[in-house]
Parts: C-alpha cells; sequence; structure tokens
C-alpha cells in the first residue's frame, strides 16, 4: 500500500535528506516529509529579492562530512564547493588580512607582531593535531555513562588510548580546549587584539555566551576540522548557496529510491502502546512507518508532534530545560557595486574570503554585554561574505549579495521589548551602521534587504528559539547529554522513533552527522546481528 | 585514611625529613601527618603568625574579626578528628540560619540548616521555589557526596594511566554508583553547567538564584553564566552537609581559633614549627629536592620539600628555570591566578539595622552569612568589572558579624565604643586595574572601603555612621601578606580547566612536582582552595606512600 513505509523522515534539512539517502541506500522504502514549498531547512537558497539570490539562512560549508559526500557522490549530484580564501579584518585605519597563501600571512602578521607570527605557525601545527584526534568524536554514537554498552568500549577505549598517546603538550591544549573560554585559550599564545578576537568568533556563534565565558574554546578547533579532510579547504561556500548543498543531497536520496514531499507539515506522530506508528499531516492524512526519524528540533519533536503525556514527565522536563537560547540573526544585502573599506580601499582580494567585523576582545564582549542586558548589539561581531564574487550566478551582472552573519541578537529581549517590525529594522540598521563605519559606501549600495531575527528564524525555519545549531553547543549538551543524558542515542523513550537532526550528537553546522550516524545506527539494529540496545528509563 | 600510614622509627638527627614551606592551613595540615606518620618535619612560615589566611586580627583595638575566610564548616570532620582539634580546644558554632539575603527592595530571603524550614519561609515569596528547595536540596546534598569522595581522593592522571591510577577511578566510580539513577545521569550533565542556568531550571526567584549563585562563584572570577560555576557550587557543599544552603560554621575566638588548633596538633605530633623565615629557593641536586634555601642565606637540607604555597610561585620563582624545562615553565606562566577578592572588616558602635530584620526574632538571621546581591543580572555586571578591569562601583558582598555568635571578638573593645565586628567579603575586584595595574589599589584602598560601605547603606542604612574602624584588603593586599600570586585566595582559578585530574595542571595533579621529592600540599593542588585541610591531607598521603614505597625497594 502506497501510505507505508519503512521510514517517514519528518523535516527536509540536510540532516533529514542525509539520513534518507542512507536510509534508502539500506534498502528502506522512505519518505521525507518537508513542511516548506522549498528543501533544505536551514541550509536553502530562496531569490528573496528578484534577480538576487540569498543563502537566507547558513551561508558557509566547512564540516560537511567527507565520508558523506563520498557515499552519497555529491559532486556527482552537482555539489560544488568553490574555496572562500582567506579572512579579513578591517579597523578603522589598519587591517589583518590572513588568507591561505601562507607566505603572505605570515608577512602580515609578523607586519603586527613578530612573535606572534612564530605562535601562529606553532598554534596551526598543534590545532590540526587536536582535530586530528578530536574527528573520530564526530562520527561515534555517544555512550550512555549509566547504562554502558559493551559496543561502544571499543571506539571509546580506542580514544582514550589515542589520548594517552598524545604528547604532554597536546594532552594539555586538549583539555584546555574542552574546558576554557575562547579568549584565555588564545591569550596564551598571542597579542595580536584584532588576530585573538577574529578567531575567538568563531567560539560564540550559536550560543549565547561571550569570548570569555568558558567553554567556547572548543568551537575553534571546527575551523581546523575541514582543513584535515583535504577533501576541500575550510570555509567554501557552495556553487547555487546552500541550497545546493540541500539539492545535491536530495537528489542523491531521490536516486537512491528516496521519496521527498515538500508543502507536506507533519502535524502530528501517531503513537500506539509505546511506539511511532507514524504521522498525521496537517491536511489529515495518515501516513504509517515502521520508524519515524525526527530531524525537527527536539522540543518541536517531543513537545509539539507529540500528544502531551505520551512521554514521562521526566523525560519531557528534560527537553524542557534543553537550551536553545538563539543569539544571533542575520542579514543579507543586494548592492549594486562592491563596498569599499577605508583601511584598504576598493575592490580586491581581501572581498573574496570572510569580511570579520571583530576588531578586538573587548569589542567582542562588549556585543555580549548588549545581549546580556536583554537587546541586540549596538556594536555587534558581524561575518560577511560576499558569494557573488565567487559564484557571480547569485545576481544581476555587476551586482552583488552579501551575507551577514550577525550576533548577538537574542531571541528573548529585555521585559517589555519584543521582536516586532520596528526592532526587526533598527536590528538591520545596526548591522549596516557598523559595516558603513569601516566601509561608508555600502548605504549608497544598498537596493535590498533581508533581515532576519531569531523570532522570524524560528517562525520561517521552524528552529526553537532561532537557534542555528538545534540547541546550545554548551559543554553540558554536548556528547552524551544531546539533547539529554540516556538519550543521546538518536534513540527516544518512545520505540520507533528517532532523533535525526542537530539536536543529537554531534550538534549543529552543516555537516550532516546526526543524519547520517542515526540512520546508519537504525540499519545495524534492524540487521539486528547485535544485541537490541534499550535506553535505560 | 590513618590506616594506610606506617609510623616508623625517627632518622638521624639534624637532618629533616621533611621540610614544609608555608604554615598555611594546608601546610599546618601536611606537616601535622607528615609528623604523625612518623617523618621529622620542620615547617617554615614567612610571617610572624601560623595559619595563613585562616587569621584572626583586630580591626580596632581590643576588636577581633576573621581577616579572610570568616567560616571554616568546610574543614573536614575526618581531619578534625584524626588532629583531634577539638582536645586542642577547638570550638566550633553553626547558627540555624546559614545566609539571608538583604535587599534594597524586597523582604529578605533566609535560608536554613532544616530544608523543611528554609522552605516553609520560602513558601511566602514563591510556592513553587518552596515545593523545589525540598528536591534540590536533597539533590545537591546527594551530587556534593560524590564529589565529597572525589576530594578525598588523589586524581588518577590521564596523562599517563597506571595501575593505581585505575583502581582509583573505579573507587570514584563505586561512588558514582551509589548514586540514585537520575542523579548520576545528573552529576555529569551539571558540573560544567553555569551555576545561575543550573538554579534557573528550578527557582523562579531572581533573589535566591543570586542568592544561592554566589556559592559558585565565592572568591573566583567565574560569573554566574560561565560554565563550571555549577561545579563549585557542588564543592562548597561537598563533605560538609551544608546542602543547598551551605555551612555557616564559625570557629570561637575566629578562624584565627582553628589556626591554633592546628599549629598545636602538629606540635603535638612532633613537627617543628618555625616563623619569620621566607624560603626564596627549593635546592636541588640531580633532577632531585634536596632542602630550601632562606632568604638569610642560610640553607636546611631535608629528604623531601612540600609547598604550601601557590602553584604558580613555586613554579616560577622557587625552582631553577632549567630543571622546569620550556614548556611547564610557559604552561605556569599561564596558570590562572589572578584574584578577584577583596576584604572589608568593619569595628561597629552597634548592630547595624537591617531592612526586615529589625525585630528580635529576625534580627537572628544576621548571624548567617548576610548576602547583598540583589539579582542575578547584579552579579553578572559586578564580575564584568573585573572582567575589564575596572574599579567595581556595584560588587556583590557576603558579609558576617562573628560577635552575634562569639561576643568575646569585641569584649576587650567594649569601652572604646564597640559592639560588633562585620567581616565583608567584596567581589569582583580585579587585581590587575585596567588604570595603573595592580599597583593602583595603593591608591584606592580607602576608595574601595567606601564603596562598601556605600552597597550596605542601601540594606542597612545609616550602618556608615556606626562605623569605627574600617580595615581594607585589597587584591594586591592578599598578594604582598599573604604570599598568593594574583592575590588569589584559592591559588589560582577553580575552573574547569584548572580542576581535578589537572589541577594545577596535567601531570602534576598528583601532589607530586617536576622535581623528584617535591610534593604540592596547598589550595593549588586538588581539591583546590576553602578551609578544607584537604590538599595538606592528600599531599601528606602520597608523601608517606612513596617513602614507604622507597623503603621497601630498600632505598634510604
Amino acid at each position: 500500500m502506497a501510505n507505508r513505509y519503512d521510514a517517514v523522515v519528518i523535516g527536509g534539512g540536510h540532516n533529514g535528506l542525509v539520513a534518507a539517502a542512507y536510509l534508502a541506500r539500506g534498502g528502506l522504502k522512505t519518505l521525507v516529509l518537508e513542511r516548506r514549498h522549498v528543501l533544505g531547512g536551514a541550509a536553502v537558497t530562496e531569490e528573496v529579492i528578484p534577480g538576487f539570490r540569498f543563502s537566507v539562512a547558513s551561508y558557509v560549508v566547512s564540516l560537511l562530512r567527507p565520508e558523506i559526500i563520498r557515499d552519497l557522490e555529491l559532486p556527482r549530484h552537482g555539489l560544488h564547493i568553490l574555496p572562500l580564501d582567506g579572512t579579513f579584518t578591517p579597523l578603522d585605519d589598519d587591517y589583518l588580512w590572513r588568507t591561505d597563501d601562507h607566505g603572505q600571512t605570515m608577512r602580515e602578521l609578523r607586519r603586527w607582531n613578530p612573535l606572534d607570527a612564530e605562535a601562529y605557525e606553532e598554534y596551526g601545527l598543534l590545532m590540526v593535531e587536536m582535530a586530528r584526534f578530536i574527528k573520530p568524536i564526530l562520527g561515534i554514537v555517544p555512550l550512555d555513562p549509566d547504562r554502558p554498552d559493551p559496543r561502544d568500549a571499543i571506539p571509546l577505549a580506542g580514544l582514550l588510548r589515542a589520548f594517552g598517546q598524545l604528547p604532554r603538550r597536546q594532552q594539555t591544549a586538549f583539555i584546555q580546549l574542552m574546558t576554557m573560554s575562547a579568549a584565555d585559550f588564545l591569550d596564551q599564545w598571542f597579542q595580536t587584539d584584532p588576530l585573538k578576537a577574529t578567531m575567538s568568533a568563531s567560539g560564540i556563534i550559536g550560543t549565547f555566551l561571550g569570548v570569555r565565558s568558558p567553554g567556547t574554546a572548543y568551537v575553534l578547533l571546527h575551523h581546523y576540522m575541514g582543513e584535515i579532510d583535504g577533501a576541500f579547504r575550510a570555509w567554501g561556500i557552495p556553487r547555487g548557496g546552500t541550497g545546493g548543498v540541500s539539492e545535491a543531497i536530495a537528489s542523491a536520496a531521490r536516486a537512491l529510491g528516496a521519496e521527498i514531499r515538500t508543502e507536506a507539515p507533519v502535524a502530528r506522530i501517531s503513537t500506539r502502546n509505546g511506539r511511532a506508528t507514524g504521522v498525521v499531516l496537517q491536511d489529515g492524512q495518515e501516513i504509517e512507518a515502521g520508524t519515524v526519524l525526527a530531524s525537527t528540533d527536539a522540543k518541536v519533536t517531543f513537545l509539539d508532534l507529540l500528544e502531551p503525556g505520551t512521554l514521562e514527565r521526566d523525560f519531557e522536563d528534560g527537553i524542557r530545560r534543553f537550551r536553545f537560547r538563539g543569539s544571533s540573526g542575520k542579514v543579507n544585502l543586494a548592492l549594486d557595486g562592491l563596498p569599499s573599506f577605508t583601511s584598504l580601499p576598493g575592490p580586491g582580494e581581501h572581498l573574496r574570503g570572510a569580511i570579520s567585523f571583530s576588531p578586538g576582545l573587548e569589542y567582542m564582549e562588549q556585543a555580549y554585554d548588549d545581549a546580556k542586558a536583554g537587546s541586540f548589539s549596538r556594536r555587534p561581531y558581524i561575518d560577511m561574505v560576499i558569494p557573488t564574487l565567487v559564484d557571480p550566478r547569485m545576481a544581476p551582472p555587476g551586482k552583488h549579495v552579501v551575507s551577514c552573519f550577525v550576533q548577538y541578537a537574542p531571541y528573548e529581549l529585555a521585559e517589555g521589548e519584543q521582536w516586532d517590525d520596528a526592532k526587526r529594522e533598527a536590528f538591520g540598521d545596526a548591522v549596516v551602521d557598523t559595516i558603513a563605519e569601516r566601509a561608508p559606501n555600502i548605504r549608497d549600495l544598498i537596493v535590498g534587504r533581508q533581515v532576519l531575527s531569531p523570532l522570524d528564524i524560528e517562525q520561517t525555519m521552524g528552529l526553537t528559539e532561532g537557534n542555528i545549531f538545534q540547541g546550545e553547543l554548551t559543554l553540558e549538551q554536548l556528547f552524551f547529554n544531546r539533547p539529554v543524558p540516556g538519550y543521546a542515542r538518536f534513540r527516544t523513550p518512545l520505540r520507533d522513533l528517532w532523533l535525526c537532526g542537530s539536536s543529537a550528537h554531534p550538534g549543529g553546522g552543516i555537516m550532516g552527522a546526526p543524519g547520517r550516524i542515526a540512520a546508519l545506527e537504525l540499519l545495524r539494529e534492524r540487521a539486528g546481528g547485535l544485541r537490541r540496545w534499550r535506553p535505560a528509563s | 585514611m590513618a590506616a594506610g600510614i606506617v609510623i616508623g622509627p625517627r632518622s638521624s638527627p639534624g637532618r629533616y625529613d621533611a621540610v614544609v614551606v608555608g604554615g598555611g592551613h594546608n601546610g599546618l595540615v601536611c606537616a601535622a601527618y607528615l609528623a604523625r606518620g612518623g617523618m621529622r618535619t620542620l615547617l617554615l612560615e614567612r610571617r610572624e603568625t601560623l595559619g595563613g589566611a585562616m587569621a584572626t586580627a583586630e580591626v580596632s583595638p581590643g576588636a577581633s574579626v576573621p581577616v579572610l575566610a570568616h567560616t571554616v564548616g568546610r574543614m573536614r570532620p575526618s581531619i578534625a578528628r584524626d588532629l583531634d582539634l577539638a582536645g586542642e580546644g577547638l570550638r566550633l558554632v553553626q547558627p540555624e540560619v546559614r545566609a539571608v539575603s538583604v535587599r534594597p527592595d524586597g523582604p529578605p530571603i533566609a535560608l536554613f540548616g532544616d530544608p523543611a524550614r528554609t522552605a516553609t519561609e520560602l513558601a511566602s515569596i514563591s510556592r513553587h521555589d518552596a515545593a523545589a528547595w525540598i528536591e534540590l536540596d536533597r539533590r545537591v546534598s546527594s551530587l556534593a557526596g560524590v564529589l565529597g569522595r572525589l576530594a578525598g581522593q588523589t586524581p588518577p592522571d590521564p596523562s599517563s594511566p597506571r595501575l593505581d591510577d585505575a583502581l582509583g577511578a573505579m573507587r570514584i566510580g563505586l561512588g558514582y554508583r551509589g548514586l540514585a539513577a537520575e542523579d548520576r545521569r545528573e552529576l555529569l550533565r551539571v558540573l560544567p553547567m553555569a551555576v545561575a542556568d543550573f538554579l534557573g531550571d528550578h527557582f523562579e526567584t531572581d533573589a535566591l538564584r543570586a542568592l544561592l549563585s554566589i556559592r559558585g562563584m565565592r572568591f573566583s572570577s567565574l560569573a554566574p553564566r560561565a560554565a563550571g560555576s555549577t561545579q563549585q557550587l557542588l564543592a562548597d557543599s561537598a563533605g560538609n552537609g551544608g546542602g543547598l544552603a551551605g555551612e555557616t560554621v564559625y570557629a570561637r575566638g575566629g578562624p584565627g581559633a582553628m589556626a591554633a588548633a592546628l599549629v598545636s596538633a602538629a606540635r603535638r605530633l612532633g613537627a617543628e614549627l618555625r616563623t619569620g623565615v621566607e624560603v626564596t629557593q627549593v635546592r636541588e641536586n640531580g633532577g632531585r629536592a634536596t632542602g630550601v634555601v632562606l632568604a638569610s642565606g642560610e640553607e636546611i637540607e631535608a629528604g623531601i620539600v612540600v609547598s604550601g604555597v601557590d602553584p604558580k610561585r613555586l613554579l616560577l620563582t622557587m625552582l631553577d628555570p632549567e630543571s622546569l624545562g620550556p614548556h611547564l615553565g610557559w604552561q605556569a606562566g599561564n596558570y590562572r591566578s589572578a584574584g578577584v577578592t577583596a576584604k572589608v572588616n568593619l569595628a561597629l558602635s552597634d548592630l547595624p539595622a537591617f531592612a526586615g530584620l529589625d525585630t528580635d526574632e529576625t534580627r537572628a538571621r544576621l548571624r548567617g552569612r548576610i548576602v547583598v546581591a540583589p539579582s542575578v543580572s547584579y552579579l553578572d555586571r559586578a564580575a564584568d568589572a573585573a572582567k575589564y578591569g575596572r574599579f567595581p562601583t556595584d560588587p556583590w558582598l557576603e558579609a558576617t558579624i562573628p560577635s552575634l555568635v562569639d561576643p568575646l571578638l569585641v569584649d576587650r573593645a567594649r569601652d572604646s565604643g564597640v559592639r560588633h565586628v562585620m567581616s565583608v567579603v567584596l567581589q569582583s575586584a580585579a587585581y590587575s586595574l585596567r588604570e595603573g595595574g595592580a599597583e593602583a589599589w595603593d591608591g584606592r584602598r580607602d576608595e574601595l572601603g567606601d564603596v562598601a560601605i556605600r552597597v550596605l547603606e542601601t540594606v542597612a542604612p545609616g550602618i556608615g555612621g556606626l562605623v569605627v574602624g574600617r580595615q581594607v584588603l585589597t587584591p594586591l593586599d592578599l598578594e604582598r601578606d599573604y604570599g598568593m600570586t594574583g592575590g588569589h585566595p584559592l591559588h589560582g582559578e577553580p575552573s574547569l580547566d584548572q580542576w581535578f585530574a589537572w589541577r594545577p595542571m596535567l601531570g602534576l595533579a598528583q601532589y607530586r612536582m617536576p622535581l623528584e621529592g617535591l610534593y604540592l600540599c596547598g589550595s593549588g593542588a586538588h581539591p583546590g582552595g576553602g578551609v578544607t585541610g584537604v590538599p595538606g591531607r592528600n599531599a601528606a598521603r602520597e608523601i608517606l606512600a612513596d617513602r614507604n614505597r622507597a623503603r621497601r625497594s630498600g632505598r634510604r
């Protein structure tokens, strides 16, 4: 019968599509249901302003797992990642410009501080070693410290042995990365303030923390993870925007036999005596499934799509405690020319990479102070990219699109304030003002702008509180604690309901890991070779 | 604990088996256990008085006040028993009230030793929080119990696993297994949490969250939203049955009495204690510590050297950089030990009138820790001042009025019009100020005292008029007077990057320092700062174990 599937995946974001592709490849009759008219979730390209195509939300890729690219033959399905070369940090009357040209970057750093240039080399080597060590963690199923499963012992023991064999210096660095603040960690290495600020920025993205908050150092590694794949550069943008990634994965999934429906919003997950049996669409249509995989975030999945009371109260409380706290916004600009920076006027290579508004650590920390006080940063950290310089087809000839990731924009505003149209525009203005301080001509170039507050991200993408990672990547919400202790293994208290989105280990970013590991784990369980694992209750 | 110790014969006179550098509470505890273990032990203290920061001093003629730490309830009962501190005349007093938050804009919130009573009181503010209190108090006690057991053990060394490490890990595992299933899961989730989030999950009253948050922030630069501050809150309840309200135990005669008891215990057990002797260098020979060099130039030979001084001072000023090596030198240089704590001690002509605590019945609540921390964001802003190196204008305060439970403290000062003494911990005051660095504090000491009074005035109007004597200790003073690098009362940040198996740093967490025969017994070692005595005892246990191992293998 047409309405019976082995697996139904809720949500056509990149993780849902990855999961579907692997399940189909594993021979399961698989259906993906996407609420919106476009696939990709937060990894989506839309023509918001006629002629201008934006990577509406997420805008760069660095972590997409190389094994996914290989397994699903994504290049054959149109995935093409264009390198973003370098990071340009404009200041009032100077700049810091690092590129993939090692020699040039060294010369630039020496100009700032010869010692930092030396340290930078050493630091880079160390971080690559660290990334190499940590990488396996992104690929394993978290163990449940409460109910250890023998099967997890092997990879874990391997990890511990590997740690024991690291040089002391790297062991120390690892512990520091897991526990320190990005700023404290970098203070050990460098003096150059814009360098530290720009590097520390990666530590705060998507979390309601500041560069001096413990626990932010870990994300510094992410920048280096891409580098060791060799598959592609650390940072790149997919041709056709991040929607290009989703399209490629979707096409691979279809080729492998998965069925994908858009504009098919799921109203609820149907259950019968303690197990998920399928879904009911908002139009009332019922679809039966052997297994339901939700790529929606933990709150949407367990508190919105399930009848209240289906799950134990303790578990529901745990989900309510799971922290989202969206802290960032997005501003997309349509320009009819290129911005010119006072510190390095005119067009040039420096515009082809990431342009980071992060002049100093104190600037970053003050941006956070505004957010703590319940308002968007008056002078935010902005990560700006001009995709049209590497992918001209995103805009009419001579015109450009500019993608600005902005932090902080707290979902929760101070009492009496809310994200209404006025607030949204004020936020957009603050971003343009911040850019204009260093590239004054931007104002006259803007022919259109799209501003997304965390509330907009929640409403359009379905991401709770607008958190781009489907839940903060803080220590207490990682690995065996993600999303809830005891349920970090993609299974849920409800039999045959699985989690395969970024709310699950190892978390967010266009990585695809949750979707992949969840699918492989489900296939492994169905193969039934090994004892069926039951979450502790 | 005593079981592990072999009582051995005294070795040849003239030469000491062990020299302990620094006569703070951990140095004294360690020396006492070493002497008890049969080692000929000499303790050297730079200052004229023993006890380090655990001291009682005169704030004005005849009026005694706790200089730094004002409560001593974290001292492990097992240590007090081992050293028979009661026999040395130590008397402890714990009022039923543990803490009270006094607020400019609301009724006081009081916490008691009895959770039921606390809940009853809380009910008048929030029924929800009253109900939550009982449950969270139980959970905190249970989780703190695990940390208590953890504190008593020598951490495993993840950098080079050995068999007894594995055994230690097993013991930890057992303690962990002892927990209820939900607590077990909770432990690993909450340890790295921000204390404001942890409390926010359970309580709706902001002022209550703030009152409890400071237990995760005291003496450290951790902000309420800093990861790992929950671990600090739990550690503050570890091994003292304080539960969520925390302990508030006074030593009769002030913390100095605790020091005095430790001193006589150490002497009774055979340790030799000398004051006014400054150690400048650890003597080494072929990678082995052989004694110490004094400021006077005199050298003292010893089988082993034990440091009660903080790791930064030890590694960077008392050792030969050659033997330390570049990497360890770099690590030690980056060891985070910039303090944010200042102390203001007051002699008062009368008991200040706190809003909402003016009846005889309610006045009794001033016997606990009196906290001025109106909201979590207030704490956040207070911490921000230190973050930016700004002079603190709105710090949070934790005060005690020890003379309420121990009138003898002011007995000899009545004629000079002193009725009470008040001990005020003030945070956050950055060790190094943006304008002028640490030295700037010399010019701003009084200003800091005025800030404390101004903040107190918001909850106890007129208190300024009662002040007849005042002593202000800036972070710089803590460094200069008590030798704490960076003026850090805990001998280094207690954050997760300097914690447990990597406190003070990875590879040095087992009390053994880079030189053979050199040990760390101070708050820079696991389980860290606070008047617990545990680092001192743990270090002694390792030292005696090494001694016994050496004996078995027939060396010395």
